[in-house]
């Protein structure tokens, strides 16, 4: 009997689901188990029936759901918490679920400047009132999926890795559980490091990094010792896929792509920051740490919810 | 939460087991006085703290963060404490990202034989952060 999935999507820009059509031929094989009972991009469901006629909101029961998207208004907290009554397992996917996202960043500040700058500041704007009819209120910032409700599985990226949404729904049918290893990006990088950097001046990742394609990974000198920000020391591996046919070394996404890590993965473990853990990283190498720029959202750029953005404290005068 | 007036500040001092641990242990038999406020770990040098334990420090209930090691070349281990230096950047900076005034942080360099100036860093410190008040993460 197949297994029933529910997914939904919150905040969001809908990239991790083009991720579950990524996983390309695998996918033929793991659809004929699957019997998705509810997915709004793919399939017309609504939460009061057909017609808006019912009191209560309604997803199926299903085995497995999956929520992408972090929760940003009360509409979205809902879904969340029916989601999780419903579901037996629940896996949060993407940054956005797992951490909040990019969307989170909107953390620093509180709503009151986000409504005054969006609806009142901007040049290009119209002043006008914060609308509010028939919207459903805003939280008071983005928050992770399991900030809502407890969650089972973890899979996060921005967007993520077609390959671990497989083993992840492939240990579910088998009954197993998933976790990623506690590992980060640069215990599985293959580029070459000398543990110093070449200078100390931080360069900006508008201007490419030195590479010869015709060489082998372990040729390449690592980004962040030529002198880019890379904040894979701070970021939990996973995104990376074995070359060639399955046989060749891992090289994570970005690195493949010649591009320093912008660390979407997340901390390596629960209540890590990243944000100390990359200054750290960066001064003992020898890069000037203040040349950093805007450190606190460049390095929570996808981590903002779990209180690690927040406006900061002022002192009342 | 304390007003202003019985306002005790929480200082959490790091000081190295070979100089300032053994100077703190100098100001207690020779009888220096100095303010009830600090709280002493120790560790086995000022180059093991790492810039997470000061920043947690600060914003999980510590008014203030001091690390003490040895002189700059005194060091047990020949350069850790030229590590804790060049921290210090770091963690200057790192206050500015999470708002808390620079003044609540501190690295000093104090020897096994300087009883009185172990004390009179720890007099000049708590003065220093009972006038800033109370920290703004304290709940």
């Amino acid at each position: 009997m197949p297994v029933k999935v529910a997914e939904e999507w919150l905040n969001i820009c809908g990239g991790c689901e083009v991720t579950i059509l990524d996983i390309g031929e695998p996918l033929l094989d793991l659809l004929p188990e699957l019997d998705f009972v509810h997915m709004p991009v793919l399939m017309d469901h609504k939460y009061f029936g057909q017609t808006g006629e019912k009191e209560e909101m309604e997803i199926p029961e299903a085995d497995v759901g999956i929520i992408s998207g972090g929760v940003r208004n009360e509409k979205e907290k809902h879904v969340t918490e029916e989601m999780r009554k419903k579901c037996k397992t629940l896996i949060a996917l993407g940054s956005c679920a797992c951490y909040g996202g990019i969307p989170a960043l909107a953390n620093m500040f509180p709503l009151e400047a986000l409504y005054d700058k969006v609806f009142r500041e901007s040049k290009t704007t119209d002043a006008g009132d914060t609308p509010k009819e028939n919207l459903p209120p805003l939280l008071d910032r983005v928050y992770a999926v399991d900030e809502i409700v407890p969650v089972d599985v973890y899979i996060p990226g921005c967007p993520t890795n077609p390959d671990i949404v497989v083993k992840a729904l492939t240990a579910l049918l088998e009954g197993k559980e998933f976790k990623l290893e506690e590992r980060s990006v640069c215990d599985e990088c293959p580029l070459k490091r000398e543990k110093k950097a070449a200078g100390g001046q931080i360069k900006r990742t508008l201007d490419s990094v030195e590479f010869d394609q015709s060489k082998p990974w372990d040729q390449t000198r690592c980004y962040m010792e030529q002198g880019y920000l890379c904040l894979g020391p701070v970021t939990l591996a996973g995104c990376g896929s074995k070359e060639g046919n399955g046989d060749g070394v891992t090289v994570p996404r970005c690195i493949k792509g010649f591009m320093p890590c912008r660390g979407c993965f997340g901390p390596i473990r629960k209540g890590a920051n990243p944000l100390v853990d990359m200054m750290t990283a960066i001064s003992s190498i020898g890069l000037d740490a203040k040349q950093v720029p805007d450190r606190r959202a460049l390095l929570n750029r996808y981590i903002g919810a779990q209180k690690r953005l927040r406006p900061l404290p002022v002192r009342p005068k | 939460m304390a007003d202003e007036e019985t306002f005790e500040p929480v200082i959490v001092g790091f000081c190295c087991n070979w100089c300032s641990y053994a100077g703190a242990d100098l100001a207690g038999v020779s009888r220096y006085q100095y303010p009830p406020n600090l709280r002493i770990i120790r560790v086995m040098c000022s180059g093991m703290v790492h810039p997470n334990l000061v920043i947690d420090a600060l914003t999980k209930g510590a008014d203030g963060v001091l690390i003490c090691g040895c002189h700059i070349g005194d060091c047990h281990y020949l350069d850790g404490n030229v590590k804790a230096e060049n921290r210090k950047e770091a963690i200057e900076l790192m206050l500015e990202d999470f708002g808390i005034e620079p003044e609540r942080f501190r690295l000093e360099w104090v020897s096994a034989s300087e009883g009185p100036r172990f004390a009179e860093v720890i007099r000049e410190m708590t003065e220093a952060v009972r006038a800033l008040g109370p920290s703004m993460y304290k709940v």
